[in-house]
């Protein structure tokens, strides 16, 4: 067996670590950022669908 | 009382099957003025191949045994053929009823992929007549992964012809046949499933054995592992590629009521690609630092590797994700084309382009490869169109079939 250089996928060099914590908790908000409700003034359309004009322009009342 | 006698004469399956082979619909289109020459011409270089071998018409050598039939045909086509496992799996066990107007469509794409596609790694064997040496027991070949991907192959095609099969008897008028098949639907699924989970991975295993020979960047132990996961995006993409063409070409066949949902159905896949898409690129991320590869970066491999990786993964994985969050259906689309490529180039990579790279010489295919390969697909597309305008795969109704 001179010839067979066992690779052990399993050892680390100890950054592995870091980035399994960091993806785990990117995963998170990337997948509560794709299922988050929309602002009503971002943008937001339905396919093809004219933005209305209130859906754009926010009138802002006088605190008076 | 008297009984009604039918004025309807029965059809007989042959006289039925015979009357569904005149065209439907218009000979002289564009596609087809170019199809036609291309299948001819391919499958004269088949007949030139097998009376002369594969030196006579391919650019293969000791060095490159494997070209771009093995490299686009067998290879990619099997990643993009993954989309009829994603949704048979979506839809009859995640019991998401949201998708079941994509399965018929999906299930012929991938069983039609797997005949062509795979169908041509007839072609660039040697010795073709050796194909059927793992099922008849001549030569097994237990340790090999060839041996579990030509079983795979084989029982796959079996599988999908079986979810496909109801509509065939429907198409026919055969309704006793097609609530039998119906019931089989679900035992299938689960089998093809498991199936098509082995050999994508096994095709990513063939690689395993040539770590000197393939580019570090893209060798990896974890080769199955990113083929498997890829193989998921990269037929949810095809679904949305290959259901916006079919809403145009087919749109006759399909109730005017669904071309408004089918948008909804795109995100909802676009949402699942972008998911897998993440993990995909942490995957190859985590790779790419344990190999330690940082001094490759910067060379001519380097820059391919980051097209590859940047250009053709993660920018359509933020398409994807803007797409869907901003219901941005041109985004989305324009997502799952770049994913598409992403997957062709990297299954080139692997397979031709990054594979001894060491060696002086490189490998291009001929002429005769790109036509056969063209021929490949444009056959695959003839027959999708011939089974769709017939038989009830976007349509509902049984309208138009067999009268019985």
């Amino acid at each position: 067996m001179e010839y067979f250089h066992y690779v052990n996928i399993f050892e680390t060099k100890g950054l592995e670590y870091i980035l399994v914590i960091v993806f785990m908790i990117t995963f998170v908000f990337f997948v509560r950022n794709l299922d988050a409700p929309l602002k009503k003034n971002g943008g937001a359309r339905a396919g093809g669908q004219i933005p209305q004009l209130g859906d754009t322009i926010v009138v802002v009342k006088d605190k008076d | 009382m008297s009984t009604a006698v039918s004025v309807v004469p029965r059809q007989s399956v042959w006289q039925f099957i015979l009357s569904e082979l005149k065209p439907k619909g218009p000979i002289f289109t564009p596609f087809n003025v170019i199809s036609v020459p291309t299948i001819l011409a391919g499958l004269a270089i088949v007949v030139w191949r097998f009376a002369f071998g594969l030196g006579s018409v391919t650019n293969l050598t000791q060095d490159y045994p494997w070209g771009i039939w093995i490299g686009f045909d067998v290879m990619t086509g099997v990643a993009f053929a993954g989309g009829a496992y994603i949704i048979t799996f979506t839809v009859y066990i995640m019991r998401a009823e949201k998708y079941k107007s994509l399965v018929r469509a999906t299930v012929l794409n991938g069983f039609l992929s797997y005949l062509f596609y795979a169908g041509a790694l007839f072609l660039d064997l040697g010795r073709p007549w050796h194909i059927i040496n793992p099922i008849i027991g001549n030569s097994f070949g237990y340790n090999s992964i060839l041996f579990l991907v030509s079983w795979h192959f084989m029982l796959y095609m079996m599988a999908e012809a079986l979810e496909f099969s109801p509509v065939v008897a429907e198409w026919l008028g055969l309704e006793r046949a097609r609530k039998i098949l119906h019931k089989l639907t679900l035992g299938t699924v689960i089998f093809g499933v498991v199936l098509s989970t082995l050999h994508q991975s096994g095709l990513g295993a063939l690689y395993l054995f040539c770590k000197p020979k393939l580019h570090p960047l893209w060798y990896t132990e974890f080769l199955p592992v990113l083929f498997l996961v890829s193989s998921v995006f990269a037929g949810l993409s095809m679904i949305i590629f290959e259901g916006t063409i079919s809403h145009r070409v087919f749109k006759t066949q399909i109730d005017p009521k669904k071309h408004h949902t089918f948008d909804d159905i795109v995100f909802g896949l676009s949402k699942g690609a972008a998911v897998v898409m993440y993990v995909y690129l942490f995957v190859k991320f985590v790779i790419f630092v344990h190999g330690q590869h940082w001094h490759f970066i910067m060379t001519g491999w380097g820059w391919l590797y980051i097209l590859e990786v940047g250009g053709l993964v993660l920018l359509p994985c933020a398409l994807f994700t803007h797409g869907y969050r901003q219901r941005r259906i041109g985004m989305v689309r324009l997502a799952a084309i770049l994913t598409l490529l992403g997957i062709m180039f990297n299954r080139l990579n692997i397979s031709v382009i990054a594979f001894n790279w060491q060696l002086p010489t490189r490998y291009y295919p001929s002429i005769g490869e790109i036509v056969v390969t063209l021929m490949v697909i444009f056959t695959e597309i003839w027959v999708f169109r011939w089974v769709v305008y017939r038989m009830p795969v976007l349509r509902e109704t049984t309208e138009g079939n067999r009268k019985t």
